[in-house]
Order: structure tokens, then sequence, then C-alpha cells
């Protein structure tokens, strides 16, 4: 008799891909058929959609309606598939023409009242959309401003079925009060701002997280409790420069997809995810049956991760991080699709050195027997360790120490300054390579590309007694060209290098403070 | 139309004004509201064309207003399943042969100071 088609979008990872809502109506019995590979939230459309369109003064038609999401193979979850669905039914019935249709994407959740309700990776999705050449996107109002973060496409907010309606007919709008989301979750950039002068002490740790941040190496830190392993992991953040805009639209789109609201404005600033030690490893890396989730690691991309009582995570966990640390992305293999998400992030873990946390600490008194300290640092595999590039351990503070330190501690503005500058020698050196920090040069253009610093026989030697492996050199390499970054050599020297080995192998922390605060 | 019309003179009426559709399309009335054990059809009708003789088995819904839906959302997979049963129970007792059979389905409505409305859906199960 008569059908019609709308356009959506089906996301796998953060790739879109176009998905034509078909509606046909036949000869038969009353009765609606939705095919296409739903999931439960989807089939249950069928019943939003119903409801919603004998809300807003339409009608559902009254014979065996027919509702195809094509590609049919490719399996589609979610509730962003109702407002196509019902523009597909009523442009079917001729409430509208088809062809208003055509070179739009339209997305969102309908309730029983016909108002729209906000779905995540509405970004993705438009971005997905642009790629595919539409040229107009339609979403719930409260998420228009979401949508034009991507330039080059027409978007449009509608709060309601009547509205889509007025809108593709040409009409006067009939207003709507748009729909009050409760309980929605607020994007993590919105966050404080920590300051690196809050920390009493801990000079070295701070000058460790300085080269951290600069060329965006992993760290492990590790001391007795208290003496502020987690204060300053949190300020790591801060000290970060602004995302460029490529990369404050990807991270901004991977958030989309976790469903936190971007208060319709790109995440700028690098995020930060501390999961708690009891997350599951579906939710640090992602997962979910059919329509993947990015987990903590990618909603750290570009940002940093940071893993408080790292041993007290499960194994699986911490292991489950050693292919993403390498290549900054995670591919979540499922039955039926693969989704791909970014995770370049820069990994933080805290520990212990034994579960009562005094083990080796000068004046603690630790009541481990050897074997439950033994233990407790394997927890952290050598695998993870060996991907490490600074181990900073943490000295509990002198009382007339911490009256000195409370006095002269810089603060989080001057230190980004210098991490700043150091990042923009990087880039210039590492124009035209594709990267834009040490961290995450690989070895073969360390070695190739760049000069070598002088007195390499030092990591040769740490080679030779097996105490770094191959991938420790590159790391040791890369840290020195850091600290030359911040000290504002061209080449790392000796010294550099020097200070590189002493941060990989975290042995002597104060060799290190006394070689750093030289120059 | 009395005000309190029972909902078996309801459809009673519907009946009626199903069985006046079928005759104007051309098809014979053979039988109203047959019963056996397992239920009833409401009406068989034979319709013959270039392909021999049809029988067509019946459903009729009646429904005085839309406000509980469209009559013939009413009619649902085992309403069909029993009819075809049915069918050939009926076949059965009556030794009828026929070249194809067919179960179709009228909704009415008959709301109050309206004029009825039909909705007939051939070939439904």
């Amino acid at each position: 008799m008569a059908s019609a088609c709308s356009w959506s979008v089906a996301l796998v990872g953060l790739e879109g891909r176009i998905v034509e809502v078909e509606a046909d109506i036949g000869a038969g019995l009353p009765r609606t058929v939705l095919v296409g590979l739903p999931d439960s939230a989807l089939y249950q459309a069928r019943d939003r959609c119903k409801a919603a369109i004998s809300n807003s003064g339409q009608e559902w038609p009254i014979s065996l309606l027919t509702i195809n999401l094509s590609p049919a193979t490719l399996p589609k979850a979610g509730s962003h598939y109702d407002i196509a669905i019902v523009a597909a039914v009523l442009a079917a019935q001729g409430i509208f023409g088809a062809e208003q249709l055509r070179r739009s994407v339209v997305l969102g959740e309908v309730g029983l009242d016909g108002r729209l309700r906000p779905v995540r990776g509405v970004l993705p999705a438009t971005l997905a959309a642009r790629q595919a050449g539409f040229t107009r996107v339609i979403v719930p109002l409260r998420q228009a401003g979401e949508a034009q973060l991507v330039a080059g496409i027409e978007v449009f907010g509608i709060a309601s079925i009547t509205q889509l309606v007025a809108f593709l007919r040409g009409e006067p709008m009939p207003l709507v009060e748009p729909v009050e989301v409760m309980g929605e979750q607020a994007g993590q950039h919105a966050g404080r701002r920590l300051d690196l002068a809050d920390v009493v002490g801990q000079v070295e740790a701070k000058w460790a997280c300085e080269v951290a941040a600069a060329g965006r190496h992993h760290m492990l830190f590790h001391g007795p409790p208290g003496v502020g392993k987690t204060m300053l992991a949190e300020r790591v953040p801060g000290l970060l420069p602004d995302l460029e805009v490529h990369d404050a639209l990807e991270v901004s789109a991977v958030h989309s997809l976790a469903g936190f609201n971007l208060a319709d404005e790109l995440i700028t600033r690098p995020p930060y995810s501390d999961p708690h030690h009891s997350a599951s490893v579906a939710s640090i890396v992602g997962g979910g049956q059919r329509m993947a989730k990015p987990g903590a690691i990618s909603c750290a991309h570009k940002g940093v991760l940071f893993l408080d009582e790292a041993p007290e995570f499960q194994p699986a966990v911490l292991e489950a991080l050693r292919t993403p640390l390498e290549s900054g992305m995670i591919t979540l293999g499922r039955s039926e699709l693969h989704a791909r998400f970014p995770a370049r992030f820069q990994l933080i873990l805290a520990a212990n050195p034994c579960p009562c946390g005094q083990a080796a600490t000068p004046g603690g008194h630790c009541h481990c027997t050897p074997m439950v300290v033994r233990r407790y640092a394997e927890k952290i595999s050598g695998p993870i360790r060996d991907r490490i590039d600074i181990n900073q351990g943490f000295l509990p503070l002198r009382k007339a120490y911490l009256k000195v330190a409370r006095q002269r501690a810089e603060s989080s503005a001057v230190v980004a300054e210098r991490v700043l500058e150091a990042r923009d020698r990087q880039r210039r050196r590492l124009a035209g390579s594709g990267w834009q920090t040490n961290g995450e040069v690989s070895g073969t253009y360390l070695r190739r590309h760049l000069p070598l610093p002088d007195g390499l026989q030092a990591v040769d030697e740490a080679v030779d007694r097996g105490r770094l492996s191959a991938r420790g050199v590159d790391k040791v390499l890369r840290l020195s060209w850091t600290v030359a970054d911040l000290a504002g050599r061209d080449v790392p020297g000796g010294d550099e290098l020097a200070i590189a080995l002493a941060m990989r192998r975290g042995e002597q922390p104060g060799a290190v403070r006394q070689e750093a605060a030289g120059p | 139309m009395a005000a309190t019309e029972s909902k078996k003179q309801i459809g009673v009426r519907g009946e009626d004004l199903a069985c006046a559709e079928l005759e104007r399309q051309g098809m014979q009335v053979l039988e109203r509201n047959w019963r056996c054990r397992l239920g009833e059809i409401d009406i068989v009708a034979a319709e013959s064309g270039a392909a021999g003789l049809t029988l067509v088995f019946c459903e009729v819904k009646c429904r005085s207003g839309l406000s509980f839906g469209h009559p013939l959302e009413a009619i649902t997979y085992t309403k069909m399943r029993t009819l075809r049963q049915l069918a050939a129970l009926w076949m059965r007792e009556h030794r009828m042969k026929a070249s194809s059979i067919r179960v179709d389905a009228i909704g009415v409505v008959l709301a109050p100071e309206q004029e009825p409305s039909l909705t007939h859906v051939r070939a439904v199960g």
C-alpha cells in the first residue's frame, strides 16, 4: 500500500554506520513487525512509538505495519532509532512528504507522551552522518548543542513529535516543554582544578609528575599510606596542556558514547578517570553484549587513568591493560561485531609496598612476613611493570620538612607552563611523524630518526645485567628526551640519560632529586 | 437504535453488515454461526472465480467504539489458528471440496450516531 524511509545511525565503537529505517503499510490484520536484528531496547520501540504517535495527535496505521532496519545483517541496539521509526511511519501515511526526510539523519528516543529524550552518542553519530554525505541531523532539542559541535552539517533540535511534524510540513512549530532528565551524568571535564601547591613536600615526586606530564609517560607510585600519592595523581591532569581540536572532538565523541552529557561544548581539558579497585574488566576496557560501551581506559583517552591501590585490582583487570598500553586503542570482539575505541591514556598506578603499608619505610614498623610483602608486590605483574616509564617511590615527610615545604610550593600553573614549553619542543621535533609526545614515539623512530644521546654505556650496562628489557631501553631513551625538553636542551646528554635510568628503575630516589635540582 | 444495545445485539448487527458486504462483493453466504466443540465460525461464504470455487471462512469482530482499539486488533494469532482448524472440521462435516480456501477478517465499528464502518481484510491466516 504505502512505504517510506528515514535514516539513522548505528554506532559500532566510535564508527557510525548509516541505517535506513523503512516502514511499509500493507494488507493484513493490524500488527507491527519490527525486523533487522533489533535488541530488546529497540524491539520495545514498537510499543513506545505507537503510544507516542497516538499521544501526538497522529494515528498508528490499523493494518500490517512492517518496519525494517537495513542493513538487516548489522545488529542494532539502543533506543535512538525511535524517532526515525516514527518519522518513517508518519511519512508512509503521507503526514508529510517522504522527500522531506531525504539527506537527513534523525536521532532520539521518544517518551510515551511524544516528547523526545536525549540519547548517547549524538556527537559520533553526527560525525558519521556528515561523513556519509547527509546535510542535516534532527536531534532531541537538549542535544542540539552537542550535534552543533560538528561543523558543516545543519542541526535541527526538536522537543517532540508534534514539532517534528510541523517542521517537516513547514508549519509554525508548536511550543513544547522539553523533557527534563533526572540523574544525568555530567561530563568529567566540568570538574575541579586542583593545585599542585596543595601537596606538601614530595618535591621529587612532583618533578616526576612534571616529567610524566611533559612526555605523557606512565608512572607507578609506591610508598606508605598518607604521603600524597593520590593527591599528586589527581593533580597530573591539571599540568597537561589543553587538547587540540582534533583530539577534543575524539575525546568528546567517546564521552558522548559513554553517556556523559557534553553540555554543548567540546571537552578541551584532558580527561581523568579513576575507577575503584573493585572494577570489572568490562568496566575498564569497555564492553557490553551487543552495543559495546567505552570503558574507563577510553574515557581517559588523551588524559590520565589513575588506578589507586593497584595491587587490589583483579589480576585480569590489570593484565587487560597490556595491549591498549602499547597500541593506544582497544578492539572489543563480540560474536556479531568488533568495536574499536581509542585508548591512548597515560597510566598512573599507586601501590603500597605491603598490606600494612609500612614495608621498606624508614621508621615504619611492618608486620608483614617477607612472603606476604613479595606476594603483594607481585600483584602488579612483570609485563605491566615493564610498561611503566617512571617508578616513583614516596617517603613519609619529616615534621621539620613539612613546615618548610608548606611555604614554597610551586603552583600547577607554573609547572604547566614548563610542561607546555616542553610539549612545544616535542611537537616541533616530531612534526610530520604523526606523534606528538615522547611517550608515544615508536622505538624504531627513536633510534633511527633522532640523534642518540651520549653516555649510552650506562644503559648498555643495565641491559647486560638483565635489569633493563629492550622495551626498557626505549622507555629510558624517551624519558631522557623529555628530561632534556624540560631542561631546554636540544639533545639529551649523559646527565639526562642517568636521570632517566634512575627514574625508570626507581632505585635511588635520593640520587634523582639531587641531580634534578642540580642545574 | 436502542441506547442500551447488548453486546450480543452489537455482534449480530455487525455480522449482518458483514454478510451484506460479502454478498455485495459477489460471494454467496453458505452458513452463519456454525458451532462445534472447538468454537464458532461467524460466516462461511463461497466465491467462484476463474480458478474454481473458493471457500471463505470469515471472522467478524464488532465494537461500538474505538476506545478499546480497533476491532481488528482483537483478532489474535490464536483465534486465526482456531479458525483454520474449524475450517477443516466444517469441510469434513459438510463433505465440501473446494479448489482453495481462505480466511478473512472483518472489523465493524458501530459508533453511536454514526455510519457503521467496515474494514475487510482478505487472506489473513
